[in-house]
Formats: C-alpha cells, structure tokens, sequence
C-alpha cells in the first residue's frame, strides 16, 4: 500500500510491451484486411470460433482435475514411487503438441502398440491429447502449493474435529485454489493457441483456420488472429486475481505425508495410468520409432551413436535458451504481478489479461508481429532483428504469462502481515522484499520459470523465424524431422528433448524448492 | 553462463559490424538434413560463405514478405511452388539469369524466370498391399469418387501438395469439375489427415488402405523399416493425379549479392548436387539430363502430368474455397 508508485509504473511499461502483438494484429486487420466484419460473421469463423472454446473450457476442466490430483498424490500422500512420479508428471508438457498427437495415434488403434484401445481422432482425440499434455500447468503450481502449506493448518482443522476428507476439502485444497486457477487459465490458453494437436487430430478450431489461410487468404488469417486474441482477453479477464485465501504461518515444517492405507495401490494405479497415456505411450513410440531400424539388422550400433552424438549442439541451444528466457520472463514479469497483487490501480489490474492474452496466439503470430516491429524500427533496433536478445524477447511475450500467474499466486499466498511487521520493526522496502518476500516466494517463482523453461524447450515458429541462424535447439530438430518423414530421428531428438527437461526441471526447478 | 554471455556478445557484434565479409543468406524450407551437405560443398568448391536459415516453406515466405526489402536473405528455396509463388506474385523475386534458366525444362520453371524448379515430387495413391488388391487399384484418379472407393482413400486436403493438385486439376479441367470430384470424394466419406507424412504412417499400419501423397514419403517409411506392407501407386500416363510437383529456388529483390546468388542456384542444379537431392531424398532431379535414383521409375515412364506452375500460386485462394465448399476439410 505504501510503495507501488514504482512497480505500478513498471508494470504499466511491461503490459505496453505485450501489447505489441494485439497492435500488429489490429495493424493487420484495419489497413490489410478487407471487410473483416463479414469474416468475423461468416461460417469460416464461427464454426471454428466454437469449436476453440470447447476445446478450450473441456481442456482446462480436465486438466485442473488431473494436474490437482496428481499434485496431492505426489507431494501429500505415500503413493508408491512418488519420488520418481514428482518429476516424470511434469514432464509431458515438454512434448511439442505436434508429436506428442502423432505418438498417441501412433501408440494406440489398429497397427498401433496397444490395439485394443482406440485410436484418438477428433474432438476426442485433440482433448486427450491436449490435457496430457498441458495439465502440468496446473500440476506444476499446485504441488509446489501442496509443498509449501504449513502441516499446522491441517492440524488445526483435525483437531477441531474435521475427518481427513473434511480437512482436505476445508483446508488443504481452498489453500491451492489461487494455483488450480492459475493453471486452469494457462490450460486454455494453451488449448486456444495450439495448432499441432488440433490439426493431426483433424478438429477444425481457429488456428486451424488461420494457418490454412496464411497464405492464400492473408485477410482472412489476419483478421481470424484479431479475434482469437479478443476471445484470449476477454477469457483472461474473466478471471480475477486470486490473492487472498492462502495463509502463511511461521510454521516451515515440511507438509504432513498423507497415509493412503489400503487405496495405496490403486492410487499408484490412477497415476501410472495418467503417466502412461501423457508419458509412457509417447516415450514407447519414440523409442520403437528410433529403434525399429536397428532391430531389424538394418543400421549399425555406430549409427545409433552417431544420432545421438549429433543432439549434443541442439541440446545445449535448448538449454541456453531456456534458462536465459525462463531468468528474464520471471524478472519481467514479477512486477506485474506484485502491482496487481498489492496495489489496487485500475490499470495495473488490467495488465495481468493483457499479458495472458498473448500465450493464446499461435507462436507463428506472435513471431510475425515482433518481425513487423523490429522491421519498422530504426536501424540501431533493427539491428537486434534475429538476434538472440530478440528471441528471448519473443520466448518473454508469448510465455511471460505463465511466470506471472506463478508469481501472482506465490505472492497471494504471502500474507502481508509479515512484511508489515517487519516494516514496523524498522526494515526499508528492498530489504523487506529481498529478505522476506523473496525467499517465501521462492518456490513459487521457481515453477513459473520451469513452465516457461518447459515451454521454449518446446518452441517452435519463433526460433525458426527469429533466431540467429545457425541456432539449433531440439525442438527444431524433431520438426524437421517430422516435416521429413524421418521418423527414427524424431524417436531420438524427442528422448533427447525429454531426458533434457526431466534434468533441467529437476535442477533448477524441484530440487531447490525442496530445500 | 559462459556460453550465454559469449552468444550475447557475438550476436551484438554481429549486429553492430553488419555485413562484413558478405556471406550469402539462404532461408530453406528444404531441411538441413536435405539440403545442408550440397551448401557447404557449394561454399568449399567456390569460397562463398553461406548461412542458412532453416524453416517451413510458407513460414519463411511469410516472414520475407513482411521483411520486404530489408529482408537478410539472398536466395528462398521453396519445398513447394505455392510458397515460392505467393513470393513471385508479391514481386519480391529478382529474374534469374537466362543460362541458369536453360539447365532446367521450361514447364518446370517459372514462365517470368522468377524461380527455377531443383527437384520433383509426383503424386501417387499408397496402399497397403495386405489390404487392397493390385486389380482394384484405379488408372485414373477421377474414378476414386466411385463407390468402390467409398471410406478407402485418404486425404490431406489442409496440405500444401494436395492444394497444388487441386489447382492442376482446375486449370485443366475447369472450377465446375474439379468441385465435382472434391464433392464425389467427401461424400465417399474420405477420410481426412493432416499431411502426406501422417497417410502414409496410416497406410502402413492399416487404419487407411490407401491414399493419396507425394511418391517420396513412402520410400522413407520404407528406408526405416522395409518390412513395411505400403506400396506406391503411379496413375497412368498423363492422368493427372500423377501430377508432378516442384520443389523451387528463387533470388530475392532485395539481395545485392544477385551474382553469388545465381552461382548458387547453378550450383544446386549441377550433376552432383542434383544426384545428391534424388539419393538422399528420393525425388526427381530436374536438371535436363540428370538421371534419377535407381529405385524411382523414369518420369517419362510414368507419364508425370506437368503444368503451368505460376497459377499455382494466384489461384490457390480459389482452390481454398473449393475444398471447403465441398465438404472436405474439418469434422
């Protein structure tokens, strides 16, 4: 309440920054695009119009139910091989959409690994794939909530005569509800914006639309982007900031590890099934894809290792980029988060809808409108244009969303009683923040920065587009691959991609906010 | 860390300093995999340097429209004529000199000398040999609409070749026609992939029993796992369903290395690079006189309809709203 003068202004300047998509899209739409009203109205849009929002609301249903479930399991109860789970159930969200539905067809139906069970096409098969996909979003910030409330909250509620079952629905879970409903918006974003899933399991959403109009109809792919970014705000603002709810104490015991009794085993069950269709099947895929050649005496063991040897460049491009753009989506986007958390300006409440709207654009567009810019800019900032500043600006616009709900939802969770009492005690602002503030938030900011870590290990359009050339990272390995036909190298660079993040997010994510 | 401030550093400086030394930029929808060996041979055998930048062919055609005359690239190499097209159409292709223009038959280039063809894809119905006898396979592709057909052929009417091959079939035999037979194939109930790579993936395992594709995707399955019961199947003579599709080249507005560039496209059309681009790839060269991997059929045998490319890429809007009207495309 005292300081946000500066953080608000700050955050005004970011939420201008992520503007800079919607003003090309509008650019677009006005001065390129004839009649778009008449689009907008016709069936090429509104078909598709509704079919993204079912895919959208369905996909963020299923996995705020998934991606809780899953957190409670793993961080609260005795489920067998729950060290093991708490970082394999994070890690589907590092399958680029595109080859993650390509595995699930591939895995399942007839000529498939598992015959008996159908294979995934349509609504059906875009919802599965997208919600094995993407409930991590929701896994990620909830279990690091789970991890993070205080067992004497808990104790509190048993002793006061609740059940178990009573405590969890009383307690445990309104103390992630900022989290599931952080996860849950970045789910339907993500189900808006994809194109890979929808279209190899052949559900005609919007992106579908854009993409098969870029280049014939650009009118039409630009005003269809226009409204896919309005529906992608007025969703993002349909959610309000939840802050309050979650209580911090001066309890830092590690939460109390539920015993499962006699359900243990079929809880193990329920999450070695979820695993299996968002994690084993794809891995089964890639692996029978890589190794298929081998096995059938066709390439030598040399091949192999040359195949794997080659990922060494890729892999560190990967890395690179993912690390220096989860640091900087994180810092960018904090003091958005910290204005709309503790001051109440009407404008800095607004940013936060902004910032998400551009995680629902397809990466292609948000590639295209920093290109428009940067070409329009004058030399000295032309000069940036596919450079890798340029490219983690990008990575920044269209994933900054996911670190600011991580933040927005650590911070709510912070109670400011803390801080005021250190303030009273004589503490200035920065030491307050750095000492206090900070080291609370930790782990909260650590998940935001694994989603978005997660997410440009997976990016595709705009390293295309906008890296410096020579710069190689996984993902684009295994599209090029895919683009090719070559299967057995899209085996490999996706056990690549997956064996890196699984380190990664042990590392930098799991592993310091345990300790 | 080291390496993060070490790429920052260089990507500054390379900004900063420009274009110094003057490499020729290349953006490639051909893969690295595909095309990446012919360019370091290029820059080894003639001293020019050459960078590349990797992507999707529609992609890169969109990005260099918007770049416009500031756009970095030289050359586009194009994995299909509609992107190479919608840059031509766009006037941002330079014309390409007359003796490069002359390695390469005049129906496989375009009629301005705006873009040269480098290699072939024909089109070709897969099939699954467990599934579907060699007597019911069609001569024509026109008679897939008959109910004989009905449920059995599958289709990537989103896909950049199918679109190409619909065009061809307009231009030859009208709008009226062409809607006739996309009709005739969605109420056959074809059912529908996203690209050529996902039928033949669907082929081999039996879900489609055929389908319709670019002849290339099937001799890489087969490359992969030969025991593999998919088939290609080449339509008769001049029938168009074997329509042969090019890949391209073209040398933008923009680069004012238009010499280099030239050399360059010379280069890809010359005997070792264009065996290289059939062995490696399993397509046609298209340089006159080259000769093809030794598992393709000659394309004079299979007759390999041609057409005239260029309204490939102006009419492909039209084709777009064909397809919808028709049915196909979307649940």
């Amino acid at each position: 309440m005292r300081r946000p003068t500066t953080v608000v202004f700050v955050s005004i300047a970011v939420g201008v920054l992520f503007l800079f998509p919607l003003g090309y899209l509008v650019y677009g739409t006005a001065f390129q695009a004839e009649d778009p009203w008449s689009i907008i109205t016709s069936s090429t849009a509104l078909g598709p119009l509704r079919r993204s929002l079912l895919i959208g609301v369905t996909s963020a249903a299923g996995a705020a139910v998934v991606g809780t479930a899953l957190a409670w399991l793993v961080v609260r109860t005795n489920v067998p091989g729950r060290r093991f789970w708490r970082v394999a159930a994070a890690l589907p969200l590092v399958i680029p959409s595109f080859v993650g539905a390509a595995a699930l067809r591939a895995a399942f139906g007839p000529g498939g690994l598992v015959e008996a069970i159908p294979r995934p096409d349509g609504f059906a098969g875009a919802w599965i794939t997208l919600v094995a996909l993407s409930y991590p979003y929701v896994y990620l910030p909830v279990a690091a909530r789970f991890a993070a409330t205080p067992p004497s909250l808990e104790e509190a509620a048993r002793s006061l005569g609740d059940t178990r079952r009573r405590a969890l629905l009383r307690v445990t879970l309104p103390q992630a509800r900022g989290a599931i409903a952080a996860g849950t918006m970045l789910v339907m974003l993500y189900a808006l914006s994809d194109f890979g899933a929808v279209s190899l399991m052949r559900y005609d959403t919007l992106t579908r639309a854009i993409f098969s109009s870029q280049l014939f109809a650009p009118s039409v792919a630009i005003t269809l982007g226009l409204l896919l970014a309005v529906v992608a705000l007025v969703v993002s603002t349909g959610e309000p900031v939840l802050s309050g709810k979650a209580v911090a104490t001066a309890d830092t015991r590690p939460p109390r590890i539920h015993s499962l009794g006699r359900w243990r085993p079929w809880a193990g069950l329920s999450v070695l099934a979820i695993v299996s269709v968002a994690f084993v099947a794809p891995v089964a895929v890639f692996l029978v894809w890589w190794l298929r050649g081998p096995i059938a005496g066709r390439q030598e063991l040399a091949d192999l290792v040359e195949s794997v040897t080659e990922l060494t460049g890729p892999a560190a491009g990967s890395t690179v980029a993912g690390v220096v753009a989860a640091l900087a989506a994180v810092l960018v986007t904090l003091p958005v988060a910290y204005a709309a958390v503790r001051s109440h300006g009407r404008v800095s409440a607004r940013v936060p809808a902004v910032i998400s709207s551009v995680f629902a654009l397809p990466g292609l567009v948000v590639a295209l409108a920093i290109a428009f810019f940067a070409l329009r800019a004058p030399d000295l900032l032309f000069s940036l244009y596919q450079t890798f500043p340029l490219l983690i600006l990008a990575y920044v616009l269209h994933f900054g969303a996911q670190s600011m709900r991580a933040s927005t939802v650590a911070l709510g969770a912070l109670s400011s009683n803390v801080t005021e009492a250190a303030g009273t005690l004589g503490a200035g602002p920065a030491r307050r923040f750095l000492t206090i503030e900070l080291p609370l938030m930790a782990p909260g900011l650590a998940a935001g920065a694994g989603l978005v870590m997660l997410s440009v290990l997976k990016e595709l359009p705009a390293t295309l587009l906008l890296a410096p050339i020579g710069f190689d990272t996984l993902a684009t390995r295994i599209w090029h691959a895919a683009e090719d036909g070559f299967l057995a190298d899209v085996g490999i660079a996706s056990l690549a991609l997956i064996l890196l993040s699984g380190i990664l997010t042990w590392l930098l994510v799991l592993r310091p906010a345990a300790t | 860390m080291r390496y993060v401030i070490g790429l920052l550093i260089a990507s500054l400086a390379m900004a900063a300093c420009g274009g110094a030394g003057d490499p020729l930029t290349v953006y490639s929808g051909r893969s690295e995999e595909l095309i990446g060996p012919l360019l370091e041979d290029f820059t080894e055998d003639t001293g020019i340097p050459v960078e590349v930048r990797y992507g999707g062919s529609a992609d890169l055609a969109l990005l260099i429209d918007q770049e416009g005359e500031r756009s970095p690239a030289d050359v586009f190499i194009s994995q299909s004529p509609g992107a190479i097209g919608f840059l031509a159409e766009r006037e941002h292709l330079a014309p390409i000199a007359a003796e490069t223009l002359e390695l390469v038959e005049p129906s496989f280039r375009n009629a301005d000398g705006r873009w040269i063809g480098l290699s072939g894809r024909v089109r070709v119905l897969v099939y699954n040999t467990d599934l579907v006898d060699a007597a019911e396979l069609p001569a024509s592709v026109f008679e897939l609409t008959d109910p004989a057909y009905e449920g059995r052929v599958a289709l990537a009417p989103a896909n950049g070749s199918f679109q190409d091959f619909v065009t061809a079939m307009r231009q030859v035999q009208g709008d009226d026609a062409t809607l006739g037979w996309l009709e005739g194939m969605a109420a056959n109930n074809s059912p529908e992939y996203a690209n050529n790579s996902s039928i033949v993936q669907a082929v081999a395992r039996g879900e489609a029993p055929m389908g319709l594709v670019n002849h290339y995707y099937n001799f890489r399955a087969l490359a992969e796992d030969p025991g593999l019961p998919s088939q290609n199947h080449y339509f008769a003579g001049e029938d168009l369903g074997g329509l042969v599709i090019v890949t391209a080249a073209g040398i933008l507005h923009a680069s004012t290395s238009q010499d280099d560039a030239n050399t360059l496209l010379e280069y890809l059309l010359g005997e070792s690079a264009q065996q290289f681009l059939s062995e490696e790839t399993f397509e046609y060269p298209l340089a006159m006189g080259a000769t093809p991997w030794e598992g393709l059929p000659p394309l004079n045998d299979i007759g390999g309809a041609t057409l005239d490319f260029d309204s490939l890429g102006g009419g492909l809007e039209r084709t777009k709203e064909l397809i919808d009207a028709s049915g196909l495309e979307g649940p």
